[in-house]
């Protein structure tokens, strides 16, 4: 059975689960970026979204009183936004490969 | 009544008539578009575009209506009450979605297809039956507003379902609409040629017409009533419709931005493979409450945690071609209502899905302005955003695919529509954030969900306080829809260059 959510804890939980989804996006965005323009400061920044994202699960899992197979679900729900847009990206330049801005791309990215 | 009565009845009609059709010629000259010039499937979906956005207007009319009255509880009290506002305002947003995908659908068949429409003659008597009956129906809601709720009630005023209330007669109509609709986008693709959006949109119209008819069964087992009414909110409103956005979306970036179709066509498959993946198992999250096993509570919790991973694959996709082409469109209002649905999905369905979907938060938040929050910016972030990116997509045709890219005469309206809307909607969405917060802890958890912490929650200042800003923000709204309508009508007249059009790359 689940535990509810303690009435401190109200606001903690909307705002780690609403930074779930903004840190998951800004890791997606910051990701496919860092592939477009290889620059390591971008996938840096890459990876503090996807820390914010642990930690913010982290935080979401302690306040809704997470237990038993709901923390398997969290540990999942952690590797797949860890692997979602790099499979995503794999599958937008195989989508793409013939095109020849992407052959530019890699072109680019093999010369730096 | 004396004949003389009569006579001068008729004699007033006659009057009334001659001068409605001299405002309709002012009308015309003022708008100066000429509809001879679209084929007539292009024609059928222009009708379809007006009905949706006279319904847009009466959806925000009667928004404001029901906003002004939690303000002032007795404003309009046994004339025009809260509960008939709110009904009309939700069913005039669903209805002006579906009449808008219908028009886009029409508009890009014979394009896709290559053909003319089959079934037109079916396709325009289904548009008046369709648009006849919304009035009708709308018109029962106004004037039969109480009443004991029987057989008939059921048949003749209102389901009782709340969302789609519309009466069984009304609904047995949608789903006879819908079966035409469907004959002819089939039967136009197979007289023509079949593609990957054919084919996606074909199964989309199956599932369309087929998950409405959920939402017409009668149940006295309330739990049963529940699981049907909820597979036509979420698996019809939320899944069939996305998959129909794609479509159009798909259609309309090949146009707008010369997109090749295998890239269009492709993620069009991705999409639809990942929002049935998690979308169909995530509609768990609406069985919390209602009396199923408890497994569902992890199988809601689960996957409604993976629907955002379409919507991260789109910011993925998007990163992608912005590195790899540079955009250029020749209609500007279109790409920027685009980029609108992208940003209002992500944040409407994405983040304020999430914020309260696990069972351990939603416990409280179930059906509180909460709710309501999520829903004002999902549905316009997800669905009108797009219809009125086709809208301008629509006119620029129209008009005779004149320009609508940089130093567009008076493109401030098109951009003051766009950021009002924007403002507006988002404005709404969070006050209403801030009241649903304020009534999960009044109401629900420091009152344990009891009539009297209904009535706390009600008048607690916090809750009017922000009641009064979504009033405030709705009359952004109401503004900005009243310039799109005016940017709509006049955009490209009187304009000379021709669009530049985007090559498929």
């Amino acid at each position: 059975m689940i535990e509810p959510v303690a009435l401190k804890d109200f606001f903690i939980t909307f705002f780690s689960s609403a930074l779930i989804i903004l840190a998951g996006a800004s890791y997606a965005l910051l990701y496919a970026w860092s592939k477009v323009n290889p620059n390591s400061r971008i996938k840096i920044a890459a990876y503090f979204s996807y820390a914010v994202l642990v930690i913010s699960v982290g935080v979401l899992s302690s306040a809704a009183n997470f237990s038993g197979y709901w923390l398997i679900v969290t540990i999942l729900m952690i590797i797949g936004y860890f692997f979602a847009p790099i499979g995503i990206w794999h599958l937008c330049v195989k989508t793409h490969h013939n095109e020849e801005a992407a052959i530019t791309i890699n072109k680019r990215r093999s010369n730096e | 009544m004396k004949s003389g009565g009569l006579a001068g009845v008729i004699e007033n009609a006659g009057v009334l008539v001659d001068r409605s059709r001299g405002y309709w010629q002012d009308f015309q000259n003022w708008v100066q578009l000429d509809s001879s010039t679209l084929s007539p499937g292009r024609q059928l979906a222009v009708k379809y575009f007006i009905v949706a956005v006279i319904l847009f207007c009466a959806q925000i009319l009667f928004g404001l209506l029901a906003a002004l009255q939690f303000i002032f509880p007795g404003f309009l009290y046994e004339f025009l009450d809260f509960s008939v506002n709110r009904m009309v305002h939700i069913n005039a947003m669903v209805v002006w979605m579906l009449f808008g995908f219908f028009g886009c659908i029409y508009w890009l068949l014979e394009d896709e297809s290559g053909t003319e429409i089959v079934g037109l003659k079916y396709g325009i008597w289904a548009f008046w039956i369709l648009t006849g009956a919304v009035a009708l129906v709308v018109l029962v809601y106004l004037f039969v507003q109480i009443g004991p709720g029987k057989d008939s009630s059921l048949w003749f005023i209102n389901e009782g379902r709340e969302y789609i209330e519309a009466p069984r007669w009304a609904d047995i109509g949608i789903v006879a609409v819908v079966l035409t609709f469907f004959y002819n986008v089939v039967a136009t693709f197979s007289k023509g040629k079949w593609s990957g959006i054919a084919g996606v949109l074909t199964l989309d119209l199956v599932a369309l017409a087929g998950l409405y008819v959920a939402g017409m069964f009668y149940m006295t087992n309330i739990t049963h009533e529940q699981y049907w009414w909820w597979w036509v909110i979420h698996l019809w409103v939320e899944a069939t419709w996305e998959v129909l956005v794609g479509v159009i979306m798909a259609w309309s970036l090949m146009k707008l931005l010369g997109v090749r179709r295998k890239i269009v066509e492709t993620w069009l498959y991705i999409e639809v493979a990942l929002m049935f993946g998690s979308g169909i198992l995530g509609l768990g999250h609406h069985y919390f409450w209602i009396g199923t096993p408890e497994y569902w509570l992890t199988i809601g919790g689960f996957f409604s945690a993976l629907e955002p991973i379409p919507l991260v694959a789109m910011v993925v996709h998007a990163v992608y071609d912005a590195g790899a082409h540079s955009f250029k469109t020749g209609n500007h209002p279109a790409l920027a209502w685009i980029i609108a649905q992208a940003f209002g999905n992500f944040f409407g369905a994405g983040v304020w899905g999430f914020m309260h979907t696990l069972p351990q938060i939603n416990l409280y938040t179930h059906g509180t302005q909460w709710s309501a929050s999520h829903g004002h910016l999902a549905f316009f972030g997800a669905y009108a955003t797009i219809n009125i990116a086709f809208f301008y997509l629509a006119i620029q045709h129209w008009r005779g695919d004149v320009w609508m890219a940089g130093g567009i005469k008076n493109a401030w309206r098109w951009k003051w529509a766009l950021g009002l809307l924007n403002i507006g909607v988002l404005g709404m969405t969070i006050a209403l954030l801030i009241a649903g917060y304020e009534q999960s802890f009044v109401e629900r958890a420091v009152e344990g969900s009891t009539w009297g912490g209904y009535f706390a929650a009600q008048s607690h200042p916090a809750f009017q306080s922000a009641m009064t800003w979504r009033l405030f923000f709705g009359l952004i709204t109401a503004s900005g829809l009243g310039l799109l309508v005016w940017d709509l009508l006049t955009i490209g007249k009187g304009e000379e260059r021709k669009a530049e059009m985007p090559q498929q790359v």
